[in-house]
């Protein structure tokens, strides 16, 4: 909101610095997002128009004598058509300084002109916003009076945040009983005496309140309206406000709304039903053209204000165009409502109708607002010549507010500060709270415009904030034990930092895909496994789907990019599965790397991943995986494994479908392993078995098996036929190639074979490795290698 | 001179010659083998003993072994010498110690984890936990039991992503909050970092994902000073020790009294007046904090009259702007290499 200083100190006395002004706002709970400063400008006055004549040598130039106050008119020649004798307006004499220039005596073709005459722009207001040419004083304006001083033009002008809660502070009355409650400084209201007078008892003026979200309608009828321009004071006041002048009439409610906080509405009174007016549920279907010219179908969602030949204005959001007052309108009906406000933030939802006025309405305005910002506007109306019948209230008495409990131990409790019974209820007074003081607890009594105090809470919110926050004391909580578990963060983290041992780096991608990455997927030839889970309002379409799985957004980083990397992700995925959604943390680690020079039976970058993943989950969990060949989406039929540990997957690893790589441009095979971190089992305890004392032996085996005979099969047989006598199998070696024949393959596997009662002897290891060979050859053919 | 004497002299001076030319430990060895070894010279010699008369043998033995004995003496001083000259040879190499060193493959921490981790080591030193939860939440958890009902207009603030009538991706991670108290009676000390998502037009300083982390402190006795007392420990944790807080009074529905909470300007400190940071206030936001609502204590059905507590939101993205100097938020989550690296 802007807040114009100049505007403020009507109601207030201020400190003259407005960054003062703003600090002490900002320490209040209504920050300043913005102080916007105003160019300097001096010498400016008021003038009148004495004299105007043709310039003697230049057609387009006019020379007046202007009144500012002084023993003579002064001689100004202007180019400007709009003035006139008798106009009050802005003079700008010589040593003035405006935003664009200094004035300084000149010639204007012979004639000695000593100052000029002074357009919007001129005076750093929006040129667009006011008449062409000089700008139209009230001529009611003394001469001579200080422009700039009077119309506040140098005084900075705030944006001021205000939180939803504080409907009342959304006002320049608001904002200044703020300021004075937390400077101690009296608060000059403005009259709310409506001068519509009670003998001027108004024929024929009805308003059913047919919906509960109307509390109460104040309407006033308003006759010998003319519709003009606004007096040049309120236009400026507006303006600096950021409020565009219209006309007389839509300044005048702009004007109030934006002083005292009451949206509201006028129509012409000649257009509508007076008799009938009816506040109501919209019917289903019923249309209305609004303001801005749109043709509205509305729903039942809405309320309306109606007469009998339909709704003429949605409630709290915008007029009907059939009812607007304009150019030809004598006489107005004043609506001063208040509504609902959730019903109103609906419906301006709905429509997509936002405004200043709807903005105000949707949080809770206080009823008694109404009667003020009628009584306001009906004195700006007969200021500007209209007659005012007495406004009629509709709805039911305003409730005064009913007093609010405060245990005074509860202010300490909460707040941290020990206050003295007479501080606490000498803030809530500040903050224009009627306060009995008791033994131990108080009563405080909020004023009609906090809507916002309900309960003790919000008293004690009251009392530390005109305390101010800065009073409180920080200190250190001695925290109570309790049974939290941190395991779940622990394990992630530890994975984290797991594989930033192994050399990973950390990402983190979009949660939120569009169809781009399906797209890429069905254009592999990939049908998605999941069913992905839809949202319903994204702001682009790249946000339409939730991540299914973290392997898309991670091949696509990866694809990005065009040297080889090593990242992982740990993240959240969603699936829809029979209408519910599932969610689960998962890790995606992998890399993208160069091709090796490889036989094609054999790649390095899979055991690779595979040493890591086995690592990752040993470090972590204490337990050792097994791999097992397995087919997965997305990755490469013959490069793929799942990890089981004790027969659980826990992880599926394998490279990249290059099908899939290729649909998202990568340049280099991806390799990636995902860890179900759900599944993963706890850390298990190891259990210390002290090493032989007796020293061990070696055989290294090449055995010639048939291609689909694996290592691990091979090397489980081995470690089973061996019994307890092998402290170790590993299979280190493949060959494939014509020294061994077609169909088959080398496979070289060490063996170690020890005692833990005595020396392994060579007789002994020999035997026992026939022994298992024969098996071999029973199992699996295999001979060894000559 | 009898024959033996001078045979073995004549052996001596070539054994001697042998190991002074000896250029390695298996040369010498070699000369070992050939002069001393089980079939080298010595040897032979031994064996011709038996063509003397007896008599004349014990002295001859004893004469063999004086020379055996000043034979192993060379050999000994010769290997001393050899390892000399060897470590010699090893410790004149000279290395240029500015000569890039060999990389590992290098692995690094997400700043956002590196944050999160920081102020979750900060918050369990005091006694706090660290707990995680779901993203997808219904509006129970997000909005109601948090004392925003259906049409408050602080809903506004959290403009989210909905994917049915009733779950939505969480706007917050205050959830947590109430997660927590349901599950646990108090004392509840807590900290729930995560994932949250607004429907937020994406620019320099706004993301649509981003992280928050949220704490929650409910007790007996437990005010307003410890929440400004923990979190300025906090700032000083990952400002450093300098780091003054400041309190604003705010609004938010679950929280009563509220506050908005800003630190010195870690750039400034509020002597730059045009700083890049803090815009020349000398302070950047951290987030929002405040008392829980007795309202949202009663939903979990603590007693407010007995249990006070607080809560605070910071975004973690945000911290990281200031914790790292970051010109756009966006970088956050693009993860770039170059990002990563600067940062780990």
């Amino acid at each position: 909101m802007r807040v114009p200083i100049a505007w403020l100190r009507e109601f207030v006395d201020l400190p003259d610095d407005p960054q003062a002004v703003a600090d002490r706002l900002a320490m209040l709970g209504f920050p300043v997002a913005e102080i916007e400063r105003r160019p300097a400008i001096t010498g400016v006055v008021c003038g009148r128009i004495r004299t105007l004549e043709k310039h003697p040598n230049a057609d387009r130039l006019q020379v007046a004598g202007v009144d500012v106050g002084g023993e003579r008119p002064l001689t100004i020649a202007t180019a400007a058509t709009n003035v006139a004798v008798g106009q009050t307006i802005a003079v700008a004499t010589i040593g003035a300084r405006l935003p664009a220039l200094t004035i300084e005596p000149r010639k204007m073709r012979g004639i000695a002109s000593e100052g000029m005459m002074c357009s919007a722009e001129e005076l750093a207001l929006p040129a667009d916003w006011f008449e062409d040419g000089i700008l139209q004083l009230d001529a009611d304006l003394p001469v001579g009076r200080d422009i700039v001083g009077h119309f506040g033009l140098a005084e900075a002008v705030l944006d001021v945040e205000v939180t939803s809660n504080r409907a009342d502070a959304m006002s320049m009355l608001g904002i200044a009983r703020e300021l004075a409650g937390a400077l101690g400084s009296a608060l000059r209201t403005p009259l709310a005496a409506n001068p519509g007078s009670a003998a001027d008892r108004p024929q024929a003026l009805s308003v059913t309140l047919a919906s509960p979200d109307c509390r109460r309608f104040v309407a006033q009828r308003f006759d010998g309206v003319r519709v003009t321009t606004a007096p040049a004071w309120m236009r400026i006041r507006l303006a600096l406000a950021g409020q565009r002048p219209i006309d007389s009439l839509v300044d005048v409610s702009n004007y109030v709304m934006l002083e005292v906080g009451q949206p509201l509405h006028f129509y012409d009174a000649d257009r509508i039903d007076l008799a009938h007016l009816e506040v109501r549920d919209a019917r289903d279907g019923e249309r209305l053209i609004t303001l801005d010219g749109i043709d509205r179908t509305l729903t039942p969602r809405a309320l309306v204000i109606a007469d009998p030949h339909g709704a003429r204005c949605i409630a709290g959001v915008m007029g009907g165009s059939d009812s607007e007052v304009g150019p030809t309108t004598a006489s107005i009906l004043l609506e001063a409502a208040n509504f609902n406000g959730a019903r109103v933030r609906r419906t301006a939802t709905d429509l997509g109708l936002r405004s200043e006025a709807s903005s105000r309405h949707e949080k809770a305005l206080a009823p008694a607002l109404t009667d003020l910002g009628a009584a306001r506007a009906a004195a700006l109306l007969v200021a500007q010549g209209a007659t005012a019948q007495a406004p009629v209230a509709f709805g039911a008495a305003v409730e005064p507010p009913r007093p609010i409990a405060l245990a005074l131990h509860d202010v300490a409790r909460i707040l941290g500060i020990a206050l003295a019974p007479a501080r606490i209820a000498g803030h809530l007074e500040a903050v224009g709270c009627a306060v009995t003081l008791g033994e131990d607890r108080l009563a405080a009594t909020p004023p009609p415009w906090r809507t916002d105090l309900h309960d003790a809470a919000d008293l004690i919110e009251e009392v530390g904030r005109m305390e101010g926050y800065d009073a409180i004391a920080p200190v250190l909580p001695s925290v109570p034990a309790h049974a939290i578990s941190s395991a779940e963060f622990r394990l992630e983290n530890d994975l984290a930092y797991g594989l930033r041992a192994l050399g990973y780096r950390e990402i983190i991608t979009h949660s939120l895909h569009g169809t781009r990455l399906f797209d890429a997927t069905m254009r592999a030839g990939l049908v998605p496994s999941h069913t992905a889970v839809e949202v319903r309002n994204p702001l682009s379409e790249d946000q339409r789907f939730l991540r299914h799985a973290l392997g898309p957004g991670v091949i696509e980083y990866l694809a990005r990019l065009p040297q080889p990397l090593r990242v992982f992700e740990i993240g959240h995925v969603f699936a829809l599965d029979e209408g519910t959604i599932d969610e689960s943390n998962v890790l995606l680690f992998g890399f993208s790397a160069k091709p090796l020079d490889e036989p094609d039976w054999r790649d390095s970058h899979f055991l690779r991943l595979k040493g890591d993943a086995q690592e990752l989950i040993r470090s972590l969990c204490g337990v050792r995986t097994e791999a097992s060949a397995d087919a997965r989406n997305g990755l490469h039929p013959g490069k793929c494994a799942v990890l089981l540990h004790e027969g659980h997957e826990v992880a599926t690893l394998g490279m990249v479908d290059p099908r899939l790589a290729k649909a998202f441009d990568a340049a280099l095979p991806i390799y990636l392993a995902n860890v179900y971190l759900d599944a993963l089992p706890e850390y298990r305890l190891p259990r210390y078995v002290a090493p032989s004392r007796y020293p061990s032996t070696y055989r290294d085996l090449a055995l010639v098996v048939a291609l689909d005979v694996t290592a691990g099969a091979i090397e489980a047989a081995i470690a089973r036929s061996l019994g307890e006598r092998c402290t170790g199998v590993r299979v280190f070696d493949e060959y494939r190639g014509a020294q061994v024949g077609e169909g088959v393959k080398s496979i070289a596997v060490r063996v170690t074979l020890q005692r833990f009662d005595a020396t392994i002897t060579d007789d002994e290891a020999d035997a026992a490795v026939a022994h298992v060979l024969a098996e071999l050859r029973e199992r699996f053919g295999a001979v060894i290698r000559e | 001179m009898n024959d033996l004497d001078r045979q073995l002299t004549e052996l001596q001076e070539r054994f001697g010659a042998a190991v002074a030319a000896a250029p390695s430990a298996q040369a010498l060895d070699d000369a070992r083998v050939a002069f001393l070894g089980r079939n080298g010279e010595v040897t032979s010699v031994r064996r011709s003993i038996g063509t003397l008369p007896p008599e004349a043998r014990p002295a001859a033995g004893k004469r063999i072994n004086l020379a055996v004995e000043a034979m192993e003496r060379m050999l000994g001083d010769a290997q001393v010498r050899l390892e000399a000259r060897a470590f010699e040879t090893e410790l004149a190499q000279v290395v240029d110690v500015t000569y890039p060193g060999i990389e590992p493959p290098v692995g690094t921490i997400h700043p956002v984890r590196r944050i999160t981790e920081q102020a979750s080591a900060y918050f369990a030193r005091h006694g706090f936990a660290v707990v995680v939860g779901p993203e997808v939440e219904p509006d129970y958890y997000t909005f109601d039991a948090l004392n925003i009902p259906s049409d408050h207009p602080a809903r506004e603030g959290f403009d989210s992503f909905w994917l049915t009538d009733s779950l939505l991706l969480r706007p917050h991670t205050s959830p947590m909050q109430i997660r927590t108290m349901q599950q646990h009676r108090p004392p509840v000390a807590i900290i729930a970092p995560g994932k949250c998502y607004r429907r937020d037009a994406v620019d320099a300083r706004h993301l649509f994902q981003f992280h928050q982390i949220e704490g929650l402190l409910v007790a007996e006795g437990v005010h307003f000073g410890h929440l400004k007392g923990m979190l300025s420990g906090l700032c000083r944790e990952l400002f450093g020790p300098e780091q003054q807080v400041r309190f604003r009074p705010s609004f938010f529905p679950f929280t009563e009294p509220s506050a908005e909470v800003d630190t010195t300007c870690p750039r400034c400190h509020g002597h730059l007046q045009r700083c890049g940071m803090c815009g020349g206030s000398g302070w950047i936001e951290l987030g929002g904090a405040g008392m829980v609502h007795p309202n949202v204590l009663r939903e979990v059905e603590y007693d407010p009259d007995v249990y006070s507590g607080w809560a605070f939101g910071v975004g973690v993205e945000r911290l990281g702007l200031t914790r790292y100097g970051v010109d756009d938020i966006r970088r956050f989550i693009n993860s770039d290499p170059d990002f990563l690296e600067q940062l780990r």
